[in-house]
């Protein structure tokens, strides 16, 4: 599903004049397979969100290749890789990125807008992706109206509702309480068995990390655990 | 993303900031009504001129003067109008041979008129449009038609003039001819001078028909048609062609000067208003000198043109200033909503969405502002022509013309207006939305922008 090859990436900082890079990922190789879930994990600072957004093309690596589902986004121009995006990834953030002006439904609907899809046929998706995540009673709240569980179950659905085979997810745990947690978790399970989608989750949290098929490990930009296997 | 979908969430957001839009759409409508307000005046001025023009002469009428050879005008023969006819689009040529001295026509002595005498051909006249209002061609050589206005001209003779016309330069109705004049015998006297002794010779002749009255009131016809054959026994008596008196002093100048017959005054009528041009060109490449009110109207109309665009052009200043208006609350909008285009744009909206739906907002902004102002100009426009009339006419003391309209919006200018409304927001609105595809994903995530 997902194949990075010899990624590094680093940053430009500083002025003109007194420039430095600062160097986050060096050669990192590794495989997702299909219907995985994979852990990423790794002290703070260590470049997990970097690589989670390399892999979702927010920013462009310095160098290597990024393959998702048989396409080598890397290649890909801006407008053709949020086409991709739009298809292909979910994404999921710890500070779940809803739109605070839309209701629920509104937000799980936003990308079958973008895609296009017709009026009359949202609705019921939105409707049916909207009670696997079990908020069916809650389409006309706004974000500001929910709890912090219940929006990242939004935030869930909308990565949800044009089936994409990759849910990409950077620490979705983080702002929740250990409660809340067991049961996203549960949900992240069960979707991905019943529904074969891939995931790819950063977590500082080991309970994340146990529903892990496997887990990779970051330190200081270098791939440590977990990253090549057989295959590559 | 749908073209639907756009607009519904174009609309949505403008909901969101309400005043803002509107006021910003306010803006727009002023300067699009200034624009079209200021521009009908040239349209209203241009309109009221072109009718004038048309009502004064007939607009289907080419007056042919002579013909230019070798730098010298040459009087048009029968071979001319043979031409004239043989071209198409042309309906009738008329043609008069003037006399070249008014004589006096009396009626049982008592009522008598000096007027103009002039042939002419019947049958081209007929086609042309002369219609009778009463009677019948002549037939004889001694039958003659009168204008319509011949009979009340036609004043008893024995009355100053002082006493004879009223305030209108009219004569006043007890002294107007009040018999009938079809079959009457009227006599024509003409004169001329020899040996410094004023003869005259009288013909008596016989009125069959009188024209119909001319389509402009103030227009008076008071002429009198005569045939070819008593042309020739007015020529007869005085020895000159067309009759001219000689001046003492002067005899013989004009006489036997010209050997051929010849026409003083030829008109072409156009079958319609568009040949027009047409046939004037081609008089002019085979060197005829012809006059029409359509060739003076396309100075005019080129005069106008330039007015007009002058004042669109400083309309569109209006509209531009508006526009500045469009950009900031466009610039506005998207700083407010970098959130959210970023999100949009993480989960996969190209860059050329964001930028449409931007587009989309400022120029639903300016279509709005453009229609609001159309109505506001429509209203300007009339409260102008209603009021400047009475305003002008209570300051001067005087009557203005009736057909004159100082503001006209015709649908052109209406289309224009909006067309230029349209490209300016769309303009300014461009800058905005190309900063919108900018926003960077991960700062707008974070808040940062
Ligand atoms: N836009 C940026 N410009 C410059 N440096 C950056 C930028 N983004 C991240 N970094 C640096 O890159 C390194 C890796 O950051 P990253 O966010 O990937 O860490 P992380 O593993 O996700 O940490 P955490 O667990 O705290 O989220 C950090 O040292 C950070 O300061
Ligand atoms: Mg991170």
């Amino acid at each position: 599903m997902i194949t990075v090859k010899n990624l590094h990436h680093h940053f430009e900082l500083g002025k003109k004049g007194e420039k430095s890079t600062l160097s986050v990922l060096r050669d990192i190789t590794f495989q997702v397979k299909e219907k995985e879930i994979v852990a990423i994990k790794g002290r703070s600072g260590s470049g997990k969100s970097t690589l989670l957004h390399l892999i979702s093309g927010f920013i462009r690596p310095v160098q290597g290749e990024i393959w998702i589902d048989g396409t080598k986004v890397t290649d890909l121009n801006e407008t053709d890789f949020a086409a991709f995006r739009l298809q292909h990834v979910g994404f999921i953030f710890q500070n779940f990125q809803l739109i605070p002006s839309m209701t629920a439904h509104q937000n799980v609907e936003l990308p079958l807008i973008l895609d296009g899809t017709p009026q009359e046929k949202r609705k019921t998706i939105v409707g049916e992706t909207l009670r696997k995540v079990g908020l069916e009673n809650h389409g006309e709240h706004y974000p500001s109206e929910l709890s912090g569980g219940q929006q990242q179950r939004v935030s869930i659905a909308r990565a949800l509702v044009l089936n994409p085979p990759l849910i990409l997810a950077d620490e979705p745990t983080g702002s929740l309480d250990s409660e809340t947690e067991e049961h996203l978790l549960e949900l992240i399970q069960q979707l991905n068995k019943e529904m074969g989608i891939t995931f790819l989750i950063i977590t500082h949290d080991d309970q994340v990390a146990h529903i892990g098929n496997r887990t990779i490990e970051i330190a200081d930009g270098l791939l440590v655990e977990g990253g090549v296997t057989h295959e590559i | 993303m749908k073209f639907k979908d756009q607009f519904q969430f174009v609309r949505q957001n403008m909901k969101k900031n309400k005043v803002r839009v509107f006021m910003t759409m306010l803006a727009t409508a002023i300067g699009c009504a200034f624009l079209i307000v200021l521009a009908s005046v040239g349209f209203g001025l241009h309109d009221s001129l072109i009718q004038d023009t048309m009502q004064d002469r007939a607009v289907t009428e080419i007056q042919v003067h002579g013909k230019e050879v070798d730098g010298a005008y040459q009087t048009l023969q029968d071979e001319d109008i043979e031409y004239f006819e043989s071209i198409s689009g042309v309906k009738a040529v008329t043609r008069n041979k003037q006399l070249q001295q008014s004589p006096v026509f009396s009626i049982d002595d008592d009522y008598q008129l000096q007027t103009m005498a002039m042939t002419t051909d019947f049958p081209s006249e007929l086609k042309a449009g002369l219609e009778l209002s009463k009677g019948k061609l002549p037939e004889k050589d001694n039958e003659i038609i009168v204008g319509h206005d011949f009979a009340s001209n036609l004043a008893e003779s024995n009355i100053s003039d002082e006493e004879l016309y009223n305030d209108e330069n009219q004569v006043k109705e007890e002294y107007q001819y009040d018999g009938k004049l079809l079959g009457k015998e009227i006599e024509m006297k003409v004169i001329q001078i020899e040996d410094n002794e004023e003869k005259t010779h009288t013909i008596p002749l016989t009125i069959t028909g009188i024209t119909e009255a001319p389509n402009r009131e103030w227009f008076q016809d008071q002429n009198v048609y005569i045939s070819e054959s008593v042309l020739e026994e007015v020529e007869q008596f005085t020895g000159t062609s067309r009759g001219m008196v000689s001046t003492p002093g002067q005899e013989d100048m004009s006489s036997g000067q010209q050997q051929e017959d010849y026409y003083d005054q030829v008109t072409i009528y156009a079958k319609n208003i568009e040949v027009v041009q047409e046939i004037s060109d081609l008089l002019e490449s085979k060197d005829y000198a012809s006059y029409s009110v359509v060739s003076e109207m396309e100075q005019i109309n080129m005069m106008f043109t330039i007015v007009k665009a002058g004042l669109i052009i400083v309309g569109t200043i209006a509209v531009l200033i508006a526009s500045i208006g469009i950009y900031n609350t466009m610039t506005m909008a998207v700083t407010e909503r970098a959130p959210d285009i970023g999100i949009m744009k993480a989960i996969g909206a190209k860059p050329k969405t964001i930028k449409r739906i931007f587009v989309l907002e400022s120029s639903m902004i300016g279509l709005a502002g453009a229609v609001i102002g159309t109505a506001i100009a429509y209203i300007v426009s009339m409260a102008v022509n209603f009021a400047l009339p009475l305003i002008l006419e209570s300051v001067f003391q005087e009557e203005l013309p009736p057909e004159l309209r100082f503001s006209m919006i015709p649908w052109t200018l209406v289309l224009i207006a909006v067309g230029i409304c349209l490209i300016v927001t769309v303009l300014s609105g461009l800058r905005p939305a190309k900063r919108a595809t900018q926003i960077d994903v991960l700062k707008a995530m974070r808040r940062e922008v």
